[in-house]
């Protein structure tokens, strides 16, 4: 199977198992039927949901599978290769191979910059607005300059981080009466 | 009536602070709109306590001129960045974003200002010449018509489906199953909530929005290695645009005003919604659909037209009827309340001058949205054109600040990250998410009209094609899959043939 229907075999598994979660979580919702069963009540819409997203999913696997079938016929095996076992050679993947792979999938700056956020959001509300955005300005600049120019960019990130938020705090809460946490500084 | 307007006029022009309030107004609401994660309705919300201390005329005159630029100010980063600065500006992305990747930024932003403006007006004179009639229409419609809308609407789903109807549909469901999470709508059922009372109040639709398209974009470019900032270059000469890119495009103008127009109205369904239909639409009537998505002034023109249409059909109900058709206008409701006015059938006899002020306030807004546009791009797009390594991380602060203000609680920022790494897996995935903010939208409106009508009904299913109105919504809603799917097969039957 080539890549393209892998990731569409991928995509009909996850919304099938998806729908199969979302279908048994729907039986566990409490249905008000005071005046008797007049219509639908509160699971019938997720469960119409739920079915219908199985079926689609069901097409998707089917129609992935038969096409990936049809692919193979037509090639009629041109493109496959005879080999002489005994003319074969192992060779080992270079080191790393396997952490390339996955970093070619979700890159270390995606990565990071998903947890620079996670934290950013934890933080929010204990220390505050100002500390986290600065401590979050500070982190995601630095991440997303280049290595090379991270020295040049240092201080106007620094002061960026710090002048931004504490601006921003002030403009958002003093004029648009907004509120923003105070955290460790109120 | 256009006696009244030309008073509404005078007192417009009479009051320096008033022309002043509505050029503030307009640039403010540009901005919002433009910068991601700030919305019209963050802009409004923000503004609407400093209108207190004016007169009611002033007041909603800079609230209402925030509208138009709100919705206005979107397509900039739409265009330039790629994140729809405004919920509005979505289908923006599609054309404009790719246009800016060919070198034609400025001819992406000329046109779609021009349709913005073209939109704008045809909306307002719409507002303005045939309010209580409309109004008087969508006073008739029960549920079994808004379930026919939605259903209407649902199918349209099916040409924003891209290259694969199946993966579209599944988008749109995926989409559908978040919306009903949260309480049920008519009997408040808790649903998928997993005894989380944060999750009672289900996700919140901008979470969703800025979740989706910002946070996944910014994800994106952090994970793609790219260092400089992600706002293109365009060049604006004149308006932008020659009259050969409006050749042919009459009739998409018309439709995409009218279709903002006619959703606009419809209380629930607003500008967001409007801009994806138009663009279907235009997409499935078009001779050349393939090419929608690849940079042409079609697309742009449907997104940008309709979306500011809905300014004048979302205010219609809100001052005929007292019923907003969106979440600014929810924002304006309060605001006509703050300075004692109670919108609805008596407003224009108990405060006729003030409506009348409003109405040509809002004329004022739009050729001031218009200049500003024009003449300050190059400021708009300062804002934007900060390096990558500053802007990308500075959006997020804002979508976090957008997320946060919504009702003070750091849930919804949570919603941002979720959405932010679903989007980034649907796009990775070649999931379309445009269906998936289609359902997420509609579900709510889908559920409670059938359930509503089946409750009328005795559970009888037949009388929604008994309904004049609602079933000629369910024959359209027929006749729009069966043209998509026609347009479907019929390419692969050719091929076959051949």
């Amino acid at each position: 199977m080539n890549k393209a229907n892998k990731k569409e075999l991928g995509v009909g598994i996850f919304f099938a198992l998806l729908s199969i979660f979302y279908i048994v979580q729907s039986r566990n919702v409490s249905t008000f039927t005071p005046f008797g069963n007049r219509g639908l009540d509160s699971q019938s819409i997720p469960a119409m949901i739920g079915w219908l997203s199985i079926a689609l999913s069901a097409i998707l696997i089917v129609t992935t599978i038969l096409k990936d079938r049809k692919e193979k016929k037509g090639t009629g095996g041109q493109n496959e290769q005879i080999c002489d076992p005994d003319q074969v050679a192992c060779i080992d993947p270079p080191k790393g191979a396997k952490l390339q792979g996955i970093l070619q999938v979700v890159p270390l700056k995606l990565m990071l910059s998903l947890l620079f956020l996670f934290f950013y959001f934890l933080f929010y509300q204990r220390i505050g607005f100002i500390l986290s955005s600065i401590f979050y300005l500070l982190s995601q600049s630095f991440l997303l300059t280049e290595k090379g120019k991270r020295k040049k960019w240092a201080l106007f990130i620094i002061l960026f981080s710090i002048g931004v938020s504490v601006l921003i705090y002030f403009i958002f809460t003093r004029y648009f009466t907004l509120f923003l946490p105070r955290g460790i500084l109120g | 009536m256009l006696g009244m307007l030309l008073e509404g006029f005078g007192a417009v022009f009479t009051d320096p602070l008033s022309i002043l309030m509505i050029i503030v107004g307009t640039s403010v609401g540009i901005v919002f709109g433009a910068l991601p994660g700030l919305t019209t309705v963050a802009g409004l919300s923000m503004f609407l306590p400093i209108t207190y201390a004016m007169s009611s005329g002033t007041g909603l005159s800079m609230l209402t001129a925030i509208y138009i630029g709100g919705m206005s100010g979107g397509l900039v980063s739409a265009i330039l960045l790629n994140i729809p600065g405004t919920p509005s500006s979505i289908a923006t992305c599609f054309d404009g974003s790719p246009m800016a990747k060919n070198g034609q930024a400025g001819r992406a932003l000329g046109l779609a200002v021009f349709a913005s403006l073209i939109g704008t007006a045809i909306s307002l004179l719409f507002m303005v010449v045939l309010s209580p009639t409309l109004a008087n229409l969508t006073i008739k419609f029960g549920p079994w018509e808004y379930f026919s809308v939605t259903v209407f609407a649902l199918t349209l789903i099916s040409s924003l489906t891209g290259k694969s109807i199946v993966k579209g549909l599944l988008s749109a469901l995926f989409g559908m199953m978040f919306a009903t999470v949260g309480l049920s709508p008519i009997d408040s059922a808790k649903r998928f909530t997993f005894g989380s009372l944060q999750l009672t109040s289900g996700f919140n639709l901008l979470a969703v929005l800025v979740g989706l398209y910002a946070i996944s974009e910014v994800l994106s470019t952090a994970g793609s290695e790219q260092e400089k900032a992600q706002v293109r270059e365009y060049k604006m000469r004149g308006l932008g645009f020659t009259l050969k890119d409006l050749k042919g495009q009459g009739i998409n103008f018309v439709r995409s005003s009218l279709i903002g127009l006619g959703i606009g109205i419809l209380p629930g369904i607003g500008g967001s919604t409007s801009n994806i239909i138009a663009y279907s639409v235009a997409k499935t009537s078009s001779k050349h659909p393939e090419k929608f998505g690849t940079g042409i002034p079609d697309g742009i023109i449907a997104s940008e037209a309709s979306n500011n249409a809905s300014i004048g059909g979302a205010m219609i109900p809100l001052l005929t009827l007292g019923i907003p058709g969106d979440g600014a206008t929810a924002i304006l409701l309060g605001g006509f309340m703050l300075h004692g006015m109670q919108p609805g059938p008596l407003l224009f006899q108990s405060n006729g001058a003030t409506v009348y002020q409003i109405f040509a306030s809002m004329i004022l807004s739009m050729i001031v949205m218009a200049l500003v546009m024009y003449l300050g791009m190059r400021a708009i797009v300062k804002v934007l054109k900060v390096p990558a390594n500053i802007l990308l991380p500075l959006i997020v602060v804002l979508c976090a600040i957008g997320a946060y203000a919504l009702n003070n609680r750091v849930f919804d920022m949570w919603g941002l990250i979720l959405f932010g790494i679903i989007g980034l897996a649907m796009s990775k995935a070649g999931v379309p998410a445009p269906p998936f903010i289609l359902g997420f939208i509609l579900e709510s409106a889908f559920e409670t009209n059938l359930r509503r009508g089946l409750e009328y009904s005795n559970g009888n299913f037949q009388e929604v094609f008994t309904r004049p109105i609602s079933a000629m919504f369910l024959v359209l809603a027929i006749v729009s899959l069966a043209a998509t799917l026609y347009k479907q097969y019929k390419p692969k039957k050719a091929t076959s043939e051949e």
